[in-house]
């Protein structure tokens, strides 16, 4: 094949120089504007601030997005009445920053936003909450975080740290029922992000795996938002496990890696969860899609809460309604509730309300709990709702309650 | 055998794609010695108009492909009017002003799609089964078109006119001149060549892995690692590099873990910058 280049390079003297002078306003054109863009997170009295750090753009932007969108509609329900305290009414707003679900970009935001004062958190994604703990915590700053992280996040060192979304614990209710459901399974492989989500997700599964009589298969790893899913495929096809566990993967990652799994000729059963299952069987297929369990996942509203959320989503933006939606609606509730109950917006006081909070919710009582495992009350629990993929469609398959005693 | 017979099954295919997507990379710093960022923004582009022309309207993938180098080359001859002439090509401001392109693009992307990666159906589904190895008939398909239209490329380049106007541009550009070439037509079919090689990158990559508005960067990376490894400006040096890399990223992968691969791509980019930084088949820059 000829090569293009001859032997050598073009002369020097046909560049010119950079225009300098234009690049240098550009620049101080934008220095100049910061300030005016940067938005204060001090609010007005009888206001709560909310900080939030999310991905809104990046891999996991539809995750963040979905997320977003349901948290302002969830405040404007909390706001129609309001919070009381002492007989006065607060309100709560949000403020929303992209940590493109990145660490380093959400140590930024999440300092940014506690220097202005804020001292209500939600923080999505393990990777961008584990390393603003230790900030928050001495802050006295209510973290609520939608993420894996086990005991990086629910310790007892960290009082103010909540997870408002069963993660790595789904584990505990749905092994046991996956052991009755599907005796058949026996060796479970697992596969997960190279990322503090992917690590504790699948430390905290493998080791609940044996405690209930499973085998470990393969246990591997890729890059998030990675394009080729072939080569961990076909380590993970050659283990012939009879499941395995995608763990803490998520978004487009999960249909790619599923993908690939079938087209490698992987006939096993499949357990995910966490994504917009609709969004899951487009970029996996139908066909490979086909049978795939989902875990915390609602195929489709079953009462009447569920159905009002599914019902405005979908005159607001459009079916389909992304089912993770319905996992980020009730910690906002929780939250006033708690604050409400503790009759002030001291962060002290509302963390212990928000542990003793019950709360009856789309998927029935909700509480944090699982002092058992991590020694206080800071992980939320509550029924898990499973569905299937059948015929390219989500399905219910079932609801798994949340064990006794965990 | 089977296991290692897949290994290179599975890094030749996504190889070859990789190939022709830094072929365009190659091209424009061969010619014009100009850093593209934007190419992985036009790989996405591309993927997103196949999708919006033959799902979303219904329309022949084929067509949806043509729309995808025609949108892919009108964009890259904006961005060349626009952006890298005013600024003379200038290769670190050039190089600069594509990042931030790059990343304008990507997010007035998010914009206007959302959220929300899509899937472009195959054009050939199924799975080829042989002796145990299993490849999908797409991944087939797109590395045989890649395969096709990087030799097209060096046929292109070494035996038509405007390919010996590119090259005479390429070795002096003032000779050309005086011998009556035009060397801003020349760099205006320079970026529609390689806008087109993005442009059925981009319609490949959107077959087998959907599309959203990401995934550029990690075409673009590999490109550049490629670009490097093979020699910049070199077609030959990138059709090498551009199978290594695709080789490598299978077997370390598969062996090792996924989590590896890009380590070692690395890892090889930094032994040929400290032994050979002019790569395989390039010249000292």
């Amino acid at each position: 094949m000829p090569d293009m280049i001859g032997a050598e390079a073009p002369s020097a003297d046909v560049r010119v120089r950079p225009m300098r002078r234009r690049g240098f306003l550009a620049a101080a054109g934008a220095v100049s504007a910061a300030p005016f863009i940067i938005r204060s997170a001090r609010a007005a009295d009888n206001t709560i601030v909310l900080g939030s750090s999310l991905p809104l753009s990046g891999p996991a932007a539809p995750t963040g997005i979905t997320t977003q969108r349901t948290i302002n509609h969830a405040l404007e329900v909390i706001n129609e009445k309001g919070i009381m305290i002492g007989g006065t009414k607060y309100t709560m707003v949000v403020q929303h920053y992209d940590n493109k679900y990145v660490p380093a970009e959400a140590v930024t935001v999440v300092e940014k936003m506690l220097s202005d004062g804020v001292r209500y958190l939600f923080s999505s994604g393990s990777g961008n909450s584990v390393p603003v703990v230790e900030k928050t915590t001495e802050l006295k700053c209510v973290q609520l975080s939608a993420a894996s992280g086990k005991d990086h996040l629910t310790n007892p060192k960290y009082p103010f740290s909540f997870r408002v979304q069963p993660c790595n614990e789904t584990a505990y209710a749905v092994y046991p029922w996956i052991k009755t459901t599907y005796p058949e399974v026996k060796r479970i492989a697992n596969i997960g992000p190279s990322d503090e989500a992917g690590f504790t997700e699948t430390a905290d599964r493998r080791m609940l795996a044996k405690k209930y009589g499973f085998t470990s298969g393969a246990n591997e790893f890729f890059k998030r938002g990675a394009l080729d899913f072939y080569p961990v495929a076909t380590r993970l096809a050659e283990d012939k496990p009879d499941l395995i566990d995608f763990g803490g993967t998520i978004g487009r990652d999960q249909g790619l890696a599923v993908k690939a799994l079938r087209e490698l000729g992987y006939k096993g059963k499949i357990l995910l969860g966490y994504s917009d299952a609709q969004s899951f069987v487009q970029i996996a297929t139908p066909e490979a899609a086909e049978g795939t369990i989902l875990f915390d996942t609602l195929a489709e509203p079953q009462n009447d809460s569920e159905k009002q959320l599914h019902d405005w989503w979908i005159a607001k933006y459009g079916p389909p309604m992304p089912s993770f939606a319905y996992l980020m609606w009730d910690w906002p509730f929780m939250l006033a509730q708690a604050i409400q109950d503790a009759g002030s917006i001291d962060t002290t006081k509302v963390a212990d309300s928000l542990r003793k909070v019950q709360y009856h919710g789309l998927f029935g009582l909700e509480r944090f709990g699982m002092k058992s495992v991590y020694g206080l009350d800071c992980s939320l629990t509550r029924d898990i709702p499973m569905s299937v993929i059948k015929n390219g469609k989500p399905a219910p398959l079932d609801v798994v309650n949340w064990p006794v005693g965990v | 055998m089977t296991f290692a017979l897949q290994i290179i099954v599975t890094g030749l295919v996504t190889g070859s794609i990789y190939m022709l997507i830094a072929l365009g990379v190659t091209l424009l710093f061969g010619i014009m010695r100009v850093v593209n960022f934007v190419h992985g923004e036009l790989c996405m582009l591309s993927a997103f108009a196949v999708y919006y022309v033959s799902v979303l309207w219904g329309m022949p993938f084929l067509v949806g492909v043509a729309a995808a180098i025609l949108f892919s080359a009108i964009v890259a001859v904006l961005c060349q009017k626009l952006l890298f002439k005013p600024l003379n090509y200038d290769i670190l401001t050039c190089f600069i002003l594509g990042v931030g392109a790059s990343f304008a693009i990507r997010s007035a992307t998010w914009a206007v799609v959302g959220p929300e990666p899509v899937a472009i159906p195959p054009t050939f589904p199924g799975v080829f089964v042989w002796n145990g190895v299993y490849v999908a008939k797409q991944r087939v398909f797109a590395a045989v078109l890649c395969s096709v239209l990087a030799i097209a490329l060096a046929v292109f380049l070494r035996y038509t006119r405007p390919g010996r106007a590119m090259r005479a541009v390429e070795q002096d550009r003032e000779a050309a001149l005086l011998m009556g070439i035009n060397p801003e037509s020349v760099y205006v079919t320079v970026f529609v060549i390689s806008a087109m090689l993005a442009a059925v990158g981009g319609a490949m990559l959107g077959t087998l892995f959907g599309a959203d508005p990401e995934m550029g960067a990690d075409p673009l990376l590999k490109s550049f690692i490629i670009v490097q490894i093979g020699g910049m400006g070199s077609i030959l040096g990138t059709v090498i590099a551009g199978l290594a890399i695709g080789l490598s990223d299978s077997v370390t992968g598969t062996v090792f873990g996924g989590e590896l691969a890009f380590i070692f791509d690395f890892a090889i980019l930094m032994i040929f910058l400290i032994v050979r930084p002019r790569g395989l088949f390039g010249y000292d820059v």
